[in-house]
């Protein structure tokens, strides 16, 4: 019997240097949260796979993390490339983080053309009384940016919330953009991977 | 900046990115920097293509060109092949899950003005224009025996040593003329010149069998060729290196490499921050007292709106004038992709003929190849130096690589970065350090 491939996309994380990109690759490979800061946290994994069921159909959600290449110098342009999709994360007690996001949308469009956009508002948690940003903003910048925006999110990492919703509907999202295109989808179109042969896999050395 | 590295490495093209990525792999602290303000220097792919139009001074492209950002635009032309160096560290080092390739549709050689297809199994010499009756049957028979050669098997060899006898010699055994030697030599081993024939013939057998199995691979022809240009390529590597840890610094001019006691690498310096760091690597641009002029190299970029004709209209192609049929020391080259491969614009291609500097005139020596194009858009034509290092890093400790040769594929690429490697930790590169975990799907 034919084993039926499940589709898988491609979802990369955006935003700042500090505001919880890989705290968010991290809750959704192993659902875990560390405070510090370290930078081995997410070492040698770069990118995991999970499977969403969404009314009856698979869909892979394929996040990657950027491996903190945005501390000093910005992301390589392949990091977009082939995204269906891309969250774009700011702190919710960093207005900083907020006010540069138009800047991350711009390498978005630029890069990842044809991605879906979601807005996550993350650290939730330190949310006091006063919000440092507002709903009336998140929903201003939505608009400012025509409305590429296709969802939002609050989340924390640190006590999981809104975390499974957050990648939940985003399967959900995909799968209903996707429901034509993705069988139209002819080989052609695309490239391949290169794989090991059977021989290659032996010799591990090149000498 | 003000920190102390294991390694700092000056430059992101594709050699610096690969040792970069070894380097912090094998669990080295390192500083990546660039004075450029995008990755990959040399080794890039220009986008969009107004930013290739103003980087050659030419008035801004029309409307004709489709959308700039379409294009990707490579300034050094390569292929991988399929089964070669550059496959086998994609493979080993994980980064083959960053790119998608695409089979080059086929290798063509130049014979007495006009190309024809590089006939690569049996089947295909029997078919192939480029000989006579009685030639096909010689040439099968040499193919033949490549094929069933095996150097650990003496019965193979058919009375025939080819560890000491050269390989005019075995030509001469094959009785192959002058035409088919010339593009068995050069579009099958894909030598640059005709030294090898004077060479143990082993040699050349192995890079046929190198062609044939890369062949064997993928169909076509045994090149393939990276979605999006060959930038993706050190843009990969460099990913590899910061999920290991490494640091990267773009648009960071470097104004000073600091030598300490016994003439011994101590750090970068750039304004007034230096970094320290035990070792240096670097292309030869950030060192120009310690390299040297090897060469030059021209190279033509064309952009085309159709194919090149006799190709079966092939959307990428490779084809290879060998010196002696232009009269030449140095073969010439012709590299095709085009919009399939999310370079240009749809219904655009991009030609690049390249070869060796062997006169003053250098745009008139690659006329050959650009007369195989027919109309051409836009040319933009350059010359680079070629150098390589004075310095082998030993006392020094800093790491040269040299500058990326005529060729156009990356084997030379690959042995370059593999010996610097080695110079520079004493040891062969381990791919076993490499943590499978990288991903979840193939492991
Ligand atoms: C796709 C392709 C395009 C080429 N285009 C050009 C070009 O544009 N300009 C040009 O001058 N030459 C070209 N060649 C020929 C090629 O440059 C030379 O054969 C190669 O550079 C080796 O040169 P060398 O004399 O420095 O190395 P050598 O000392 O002859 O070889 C060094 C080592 O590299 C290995 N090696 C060499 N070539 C290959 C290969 N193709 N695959 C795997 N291993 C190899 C050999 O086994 C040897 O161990 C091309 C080859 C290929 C595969
Ligand atoms: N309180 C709180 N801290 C968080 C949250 N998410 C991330 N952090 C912390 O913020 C810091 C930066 O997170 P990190 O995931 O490395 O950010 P990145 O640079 O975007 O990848 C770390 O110290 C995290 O522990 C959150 O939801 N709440
Ligand atoms: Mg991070």
């Amino acid at each position: 019997m034919a084993t039926i491939k499940i589709p898988e996309q491609k979802v990369i994380l955006c935003g700042e240097y500090g505001v919880g990109k890989s705290s968010l690759f991290r809750r959704f490979t192993n659902d875990t949260f560390v405070t510090a800061t370290d930078r081995k946290s997410t070492l040698g994994l770069d990118h995991y796979a999970k499977t969403y069921r969404v009314s009856d159909r698979d869909l892979k959600l394929q996040l990657w993390d950027t491996g903190g290449m945005e501390r000093v110098a910005s992301i390589t342009s392949s990091y977009y490339k082939f995204a269906e999709a891309a969250i774009l994360v700011f702190a919710l007690d960093n207005p900083a983080s907020f006010h540069v996001l138009s800047q991350h949308l711009l390498d978005i469009v630029t890069y990842a053309e044809n991605a879906k956009i979601f807005l996550c508002g993350n650290k939730s948690d330190l949310l006091d009384d006063v919000p440092q940003i507002t709903d009336a903003e998140i929903e201003a910048f939505c608009e400012q940016c025509h409305n590429l925006i296709t969802g939002t999110y609050k989340t924390s990492c640190k006590n999981g919330q809104g975390i499974d919703e957050m990648f939940s509907d985003i399967a959900y999202q995909l799968v209903q953009s996707n429901r034509s295109r993705l069988e139209l989808q002819s080989m052609e179109q695309h490239g391949f991977k290169i794989t090991p042969t059977e021989e290659t896999a032996e010799d591990s050395c090149l000498c | 900046m003000d920190e102390e590295y294991d390694a700092i490495v000056l430059g992101t093209g594709l050699k610096e990115c690969i040792l970069s990525g070894m380097l912090s792999v094998s669990g080295k602290k390192v500083l990546h920097v660039d004075r450029n303000k995008y990755y990959g220097g040399e080794s890039a792919s220009i986008c969009p293509l107004e930013e290739l139009f103003t980087k050659f001074g030419a008035p801004a492209p029309d409307d004709s060109y489709g959308r700039g950002r379409d294009w990707n635009v490579d300034l050094i032309p390569k292929f991988l092949m399929a089964n070669g160096q550059l496959v086998k560290l994609l493979i080993h080092t994980g980064v083959t899950r960053y790119l998608e390739f695409k089979s080059v549709e086929g290798s063509y050689v130049y014979k007495g003005g006009k190309i024809s297809k590089v006939p690569v199994d049996q089947k295909e010499a029997l078919a192939s224009d480029l000989m006579g009756m009685f030639e096909k049957r010689r040439f099968r028979n040499f193919l033949i025996y490549v094929q069933d050669f095996q150097q650990d098997d003496p019965k193979t060899w058919k009375d025939f040593d080819p560890s000491t006898a050269d390989m005019q010699a075995l030509y001469d055994k094959f009785g192959l003329d002058k035409n088919t030697q010339d593009f068995t030599g050069h579009a099958l081993a894909l030598f640059r010149d005709d030294e090898y024939l004077k060479r143990p013939a082993i040699d050349t057998i192995k890079r046929i069998k190198l062609y044939s199995d890369s062949l064997a691979r993928y169909g076509k022809s045994p090149y393939l060729y990276p979605m999006y240009g060959l930038g993706e390529l050190p843009q990969g590597f460099a990913r590899l290196s910061a999920i290991y840890g490494g640091t990267y610094m773009l648009d960071k001019p470097i104004d000073e490499i600091v030598v300490g006691e016994g003439g011994k690498v101590v750090g970068v310096r750039s304004g007034d921050e230096v970094a320290k760091c035990k070792q240096v690597y670097c292309d030869p641009t950030y060192v120009p007292d310690r390299v040297r002029k090897k060469g030059r190299v021209v190279r033509c970029i064309c952009l085309m709106d159709h194919p090149i004709s006799n190709t079966r209209d092939a959307l990428s192609t490779q084809i290879i004038i060998p010196q002696k049929q232009v009269g030449r020391n140095s073969d010439i080259y012709v590299s095709l992709v085009s919009y399939t491969h999310q370079v240009a614009a749809k219904g655009w291609f991009i030609a690049m003929v390249s070869t060796t500097v062997e006169t003053d005139n250098p745009e008139n020596e690659i006329k050959p190849g650009l007369e195989l194009l027919g109309p051409v858009r836009q040319k933009f034509i350059s010359v680079s130096d070629y150098y390589e290092p004075t310095d082998e890093g030993l006392q020094s400790q800093i790491f040269i690589s040299q500058s990326y040769d005529a060729t156009t594929h990356f084997e030379t690429t690959c042995l370059d970065v593999l010996d610097i490697f080695k110079r520079g930790t004493g040891e062969e590169f381990d791919f076993s350090k490499i943590k499978h975990e990288l991903g979840d799907e193939e492991q």
